[in-house]
């Protein structure tokens, strides 16, 4: 099938009264906690996903999308108005963009942000569209080893780029994937670590771990830090920019789109690393560097574009090969397997309206949050008004009434609270539980085809090697490792030298990169930065 | 003493890791041309194991937040979602969840009765509504409200 064909189902799928409704819910959804502090994507889509059981899977995949693009343009509300990036990508936004509203500008600041967004968001999907089904193509040629390798790749990647402590997260990584393996084995029929339980014969829901990690743990965290409501007092007009912000901000909106696109499609990329190298592109080309941070339009535009063109080809990955490219991704993706839908190259070929109708939609749900954005600004930030504590109280509610409608059965609300305290305690000890998850989800697709390999081969590993494309992919692999190790050795001689571009932005303001989908760093105040975080940390 | 606290996270991995490889050693590893059962949790388990043991070493203490007055708000508020679980189980959806929301609202909130309570009583029933009336879950059934009769 072609792709004008393919396009064209997608959008007859797309404008189905019943998924234009979610596009909506979804961008709206998604604006409203980028908003809200202490809610970010993550934890959204993670107390959603119960909801995802009870309509078609296209339907919900366009809804999840939509709530993590959408999140994306509302963290940049906050950013600027307040200093407080509502999710973690808008952290560079901050820079510029809270200088542009002391100086009278925020409606501007919000009103490229929105443009440049929009643009970004289109460009991406344009790519998705092209260059999605060819890889998808070149995938089904893929053999288990090949899935073996690619699926190591993606986690090792998520665990080394998209985190502060690469052997933590490692070591969590690991624990995912043990914790995967509990309950039946799909191949001898044995059970494995279910000490006699029954409910535990078909392992963890993934539902239920991804709720209590994510939902509750993340919630209790943000109660444990929680601060007072704040007022706004910016005043917003002209939303709209003029002519002289655009002409500045076209460059940046431009690079940002194509930068953010790639950084999207690589596995561990998305928002928060595809604005920070924005920033520090545009900083760097700027003829006079020293207006960064001091309300440069093109600081504002160029991330803010980046973000969501990122958070849109981070799709390809998932949708062509299987491989969740994050942490969010990999909700989706837990929500697509629940729905007995495995993500992966077949997907075009066999479930087309899935495949294209998400594509459609996200072209619509661009449209929406332009549409969205400009006029309702000032309607998003009375959201700031509602009490974390609240939010809270309602959140955990809708988790524990949420996931027991998934099986109908309290044992998962138990599983919820387990991990609700695992993902807290993780969270105070600096364990991410981005990896967890991931190496959750993807566990058992890498088991079946290590073992499927190993049966083929006879029992080499040189299996991995010598087949050309997952030789190529472990020999990238141990380079990532090598590097890693040797910078990781190299920083402990002399610390502190940043090694993400924009790091030392981030440093400059006492702010440290969170990983993806999570909500923004609520301690961000002017006069005092925390002590600790003014070093730059480790990040490889 | 507590200077050697923070290494205490690392060092319930490494038993936890090294647990898990002696559970998959029983199960039975199999050979590499025909892996039992127990082959690939051993793998990870020992790769488990060996970055818990490298993080016995190497691990930043900066990363480790200090316990306080509100991290045990937070296992109160962990012990009260147990409660509401146990609750849930024999009264039903209603009161358990008025009781938590009240809780909620009150203690982490710091919302005054007057917020709290219609908030308490009113959420309650909209989620009643949503998840029982609407998406048709089967909740126990109630003391009060009780289940539609799935």
């Amino acid at each position: 099938m072609g792709i004008l064909d393919g396009i064209g189902q997608g959008f007859a799928v797309a404008l189905d009264p019943i998924n234009l409704l979610y596009v909506f819910l979804g961008v709206l959804i998604g604006t409203v906690i980028g908003v809200l502090p202490g809610l970010g994507p993550t934890a959204t889509i993670a107390l959603l996903l119960p909801l995802t059981y009870e309509v078609e899977p296209v339907t919900a995949v366009i809804l999840l999308a939509g709530i993590y693009y959408g999140s994306m343009y509302g963290g940049t509300i906050t950013s600027v108005l307040l200093q407080l990036p509502g999710e973690a990508a808008s952290v560079v936004t901050t820079f510029d963009g809270y200088q542009m509203a002391k100086q009278g500008r925020a409606g501007p600041a919000l009103g490229i942000a929105a443009v440049g967004s929009f643009i970004g968001g289109t460009v991406a999907v344009i790519g998705l569209t092209l260059l999605a089904p060819p890889l998808a193509d070149l995938a089904v040629e893929f053999g288990s080893q090949e899935y073996v390798a690619l699926t190591a790749l993606g986690i090792l990647l998520v665990t080394y780029l998209g985190t502060r402590h690469p052997v933590k997260s490692l070591c969590m990584a690991a624990l995912g994937l043990l914790l995967a393996t509990i309950g039946q084995d799909d191949i001898t029929g044995t059970t494995r670590f279910t000490f006699g339980q029954i409910a535990l014969f078909d392992g963890f829901d993934f539902v239920a771990v991804a709720m209590g990690l994510f939902g509750v743990g993340e919630i209790l965290y943000n109660v444990e830090k929680t601060e007072k409501a704040q007022a706004i007092k910016t005043k917003l007009k002209n939303v709209w920019p003029s002519r002289k912000d655009f002409r500045d901000s076209s460059g940046a909106i431009a690079r940002g789109s194509v930068m953010g696109f790639f950084i999207g499609v690589l596995p561990g990329g998305g928002g928060v690393i595809s604005s920070l190298a924005s920033y520090a592109t545009e900083k760097r080309r700027a003829k006079d560097p020293s207006r960064f941070g001091k309300g440069a339009i093109e600081g504002v535009a160029g991330p803010e574009t980046a973000n969501n063109a990122s958070s849109t080809s981070a799709f390809i990955p998932l949708l062509t090969l299987g491989i969740p490219a994050n942490v969010v991704l990999a909700l989706i993706f837990g929500a697509l397997l629940v729905q007995g839908i495995t993500p992966g190259p077949q997907l075009i070929s066999q479930e087309p309206e899935i495949f294209w109708g998400v594509i459609a939609s996200m072209y619509i749900g661009n449209l929406m949050l332009l549409a969205l954005n400009i006029p309702l600004v000032g309607v998003f930030v009375q959201l700031l008004r509602v009490r974390s504590g609240i939010l809270a109280a309602f959140a955990l509610l809708v988790t524990m009434a949420g996931v027991f409608s998934v099986n109908n059965d309290s044992f998962d609300m138990w599983v919820v609270l387990l991990f609700g305290l695992v993902g807290w305690l993780m969270k105070k000890t600096g364990f991410e539980p981005g990896p967890l998850v991931l190496a959750f989800v993807l566990g058992s697709i890498l088991e079946t085809n290590f073992r499927r390999s190993m049966l083929l081969s006879g029992g080499e590993f040189s299996t991995f090697i010598t087949r050309p494309m997952s030789g190529t992919i472990f020999a990238l692999m141990a380079l990532v490792i090598i590097i890693s190790v040797i910078s990781g050795i190299r920083k402990r001689r002399r610390r502190s030298r940043p090694a993400t571009p924009g790091e030392e932005d981030l440093a400059a303001t006492g702010t440290t990169a969170e990983p993806e989908g999570t909500p923004g760093n609520e301690t961000t105040d002017e006069q005092a930065p925390p002590a600790e975080s003014g070093v730059p940390r480790d990040r490889s | 003493m507590s200077k050697h606290l923070h290494r205490l996270a690392p060092a319930v991995l490494l038993v936890f890791g090294l647990a898990a490889m002696y559970g998959a050693y029983q199960l039975g590893l199999g050979e590499l041309s025909a892996p039992g059962s127990g082959l690939w949790p051993f793998i990870v388990a020992s790769l488990m194991a060996l970055t818990a043991l490298l993080l016995l070493f190497i691990d930043d203490p900066d990363d480790y937040e200090q316990w306080n007055r509100n991290a045990l708000r937070i296992l109160g508020g962990l012990l009260s979602l147990a409660v509401f679980i146990v609750l849930f189980e024999i009264l039903g959806f209603v009161i358990p969840a008025i009781l938590m929301l009240l809780l909620w609202l009150r203690l982490f909130a710091k919302e005054p009765w007057r917020w709290a309570v219609p908030l308490a009583v009113g959420g309650a029933l909209v989620f009643y509504l949503l998840f029982e009336v609407a998406l048709a879950v089967p909740f126990p059934d109630g003391i009060l409200l009780a289940g539609t009769g799935r």
